[in-house]
């Protein structure tokens, strides 16, 4: 339905957009304009309020968890564009690390080990997702509501809730998933530089390859795009399996980071990862996604969080801006939609 | 007599207890420009339909060169090289014109690194094919397809059938909703259609464009051939009119 200048159909600086003005407007009319200045509003804001809040400390806290919940909404996005979703990310995200330190914890096998199966595991999840939704055709709603339940019960159920140790291993593993990093005063972690890196390899395929013009057109017209030879379904089929693969991985990172892997961890992260994904200009509906988008949406949930904390407010109204920022974003996506398909 | 490319054989259509199709046979040759003709509800476009895999037909068989083959889905026409352009073209619309068009065949550039687009080429053959169908107007072959009007979309759908050759092109009421410009595009289209050796098969309600370009005419009348053989050059248009209408019968019978 979009009318939008999504990244696949920006027009190209050399052909369409003659001069400064034309690079100026087209960055203006793109969806992840609006999502930008409201980042950039909440960080000037936040910074008036509190210096802290640019202080290398604060920017190292933000910066923790951020890749953690980025790398989720990465799958996501691709999936959603699709036409897709997936609830069942904050369970898997919660219960990929209880395999892989339940299997380590009782020396079943290695660590290293450990972590491939729980990665398979999580594969076979997505896969189990994507074969309910695109074979059996039930909606994606019900198909990972489902999975929800069964992957977190089935997460409480092998660990009697209770969480699994992590701190017994000098592995190298642990250090090139999420070991620390100084750059001056500011602390980061490894997780930062692959959520970097596979943001730009989302961004790319959804961009620039065949892969992501099939991605796109199974969300915006999947009849016409099997009509011309796209394989609808294994794109889908695909995509629910990257999606849970991604969430295990954030769910190991995390575990690793906070030196525990509960039972409990990841919940209600779907709904935060959709919002964000929404946020930055991905249609809920399919067939228009940008991971930049997706990433500014990341930056203004997580930014909003600390920020809010940071200057005095109760963290317990947190959900009121967010809810405010969704509504707020979506009217603006939905204006310059329709400004679009009217011609200006 | 040239090569049959198509043969439909005794096809029968109901719909309930509605009888779209009774016993139809249409065959076109090779390098073939057929005119389908009939009135509003005749079954002009349920016949199309089941040639084009969109239906099935309750009895009839269809023949590529020849050979039987069942149309089960409109996938199944276009790998046999029948390219269908319905008024609701067919057509991604948030996805740019270019990349309609290569859609399912994109051109990947090396280095491949997950099959890259390659989207300069893409985009310079749709501005040529754009231009080709009569688009004249300046359309960035990057503009998704939601911000087209109806005539564009089709012009695109058009565009996209003669750049992948199929052998049978099957426009049904293409000139509809379009402009003076892109209907000569279309009609242009055709008549370029049987000199680079395709078949075509044209629905029109527009009896005028019909015989600026078709090589024969067939007529449909509450879902039976009435008419076949009919050659424009030898016909008026009057003629065909009251075949269409039931007042007169065909000239070849
Ligand atoms: N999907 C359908 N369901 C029921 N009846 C249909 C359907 N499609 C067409 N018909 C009927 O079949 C007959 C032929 O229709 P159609 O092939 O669309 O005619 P034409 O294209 O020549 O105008 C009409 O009586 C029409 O009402
Ligand atoms: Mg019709």
């Amino acid at each position: 339905m979009s009318s939008q200048v999504s990244p696949a159909t920006k027009p190209l600086p050399a052909s369409s957009s003659p001069g400064s003005r034309g690079v100026f407007r087209a960055f203006v009319a793109a969806p992840e304009f609006g999502p930008f200045v409201l980042l950039i509003l909440e960080v000037i804001v936040f910074t008036v309020r509190t210096p802290a809040f640019l202080s290398p400390g604060n920017i190292g806290n933000l910066l923790a968890f951020t890749p953690e919940l980025g790398m989720i909404t990465l799958g996501m996005t691709l999936l959603m564009t699709s036409g897709e979703f997936d609830l069942s990310v904050g369970s898997v995200f919660g219960f990929a690390p209880v395999v892989m330190w339940t299997l380590y914890n009782t020396h079943t096998t290695s660590l290293e080990a450990g972590f491939l199966i729980a990665l398979v595991v999580a594969a076979i999840i997505g896969f189990a997702n994507g074969w309910f939704v695109t074979r059996l055709r039930i909606p994606s709603f019900l198909v990972t509501l489902g999975m929800l339940l069964v992957v977190r019960g089935t997460a409480l159920y092998i660990t009697d809730g209770f969480p699994q140790r992590t701190w017994t291993t000098k592995s190298a593993l642990t250090k090139i998933i999420v070991g620390e990093i100084s750059l001056g005063d500011l602390r980061i972690y490894a997780s930062l530089l692959w959520f970097i890196l596979f943001a730009v390899i989302s961004g790319y395929v959804l961009t620039e390859t065949k892969a992501g013009n099939w991605i796109q057109a199974s969300g915006g017209n999947p009849e016409a795009a099997r009509a011309r030879g796209v394989r609808v379904a294994p794109t889908k089929m695909t995509l629910f399996i990257l999606t849970a693969v991604i969430s295990a991985y954030a769910g190991i990172t995390s575990s690793i980071r906070v030196s525990a892997a509960n039972p409990n961890s990841g919940t209600s992260y779907e709904l935060e990862v959709i919002a964000m994904v929404v946020i930055g200009g991905t249609a809920l509906t399919g067939g228009r996604g940008t991971i930049i988008g997706t990433v500014l949406g990341v930056l203004i949930l997580r930014t909003m969080r600390n920020g809010i904390v940071l200057i005095g407010v109760p963290g317990l109204a947190y959900n009121i801006f967010i809810g405010a920022i969704i509504l707020g974003m979506m009217a603006l996506h939905s204006g310059l939609e329709r400004r679009h398909r009217s011609g200006t | 007599m040239a090569e049959e490319l198509v043969r439909m054989e005794r096809i029968s259509k109901y719909f309930g207890r509605v009888q779209a199709l009774n016993d139809v046979t249409l065959s076109v040759q090779r390098s073939e420009i057929v005119g389908l003709l009939g009135d509003n509800g005749a079954g002009k476009s349920t016949l199309i339909k089941i040639l084009s895999g969109a239906l099935r037909a309750d009895s009839g068989e269809i023949f590529l060169r020849g050979q039987k083959v069942e149309m089960r889905t409109t996938t199944d026409a276009i790998a046999h090289g029948i390219e269908t352009i319905y008024q609701d073209s067919a057509l991604v619309t948030q996805l740019s014109i270019a990349r309609n068009l290569f859609l399912g065949r994109e051109p990947v550039k090396s280095p491949r690194l997950f099959n890259r687009l390659d989207q300069k080429s893409m985009n310079k053959a749709a501005g040529e094919l754009l231009r080709r169908v009569g688009i004249t107007k300046n359309i960035p072959s990057t503009t998704p397809i939601s911000a087209l009007s109806g005539g564009e979309r089709q012009s695109v759908a058009i565009a996209r059938a003669m750049h992948f050759e199929s052998d049978l092109i099957i426009l049904d009421e293409p000139t509809n909703n379009l402009g003076v410009e892109e209907t000569k595009g279309v009609l242009r289209f055709v008549r370029s259609a049987r000199d680079s050796g395709h078949s075509c098969i044209f629905i029109a309600h527009n009896i005028y464009h019909v015989f600026q370009v078709v090589d024969r005419i067939i007529v449909l009348r509450r879902g039976k051939k009435v008419a076949d053989y009919i050659d424009p050059k030898k016909t008026t248009i009057e003629e065909v009119e009251q075949i269409i209408t039931g007042m007169a019968l065909d000239p070849n019978s």
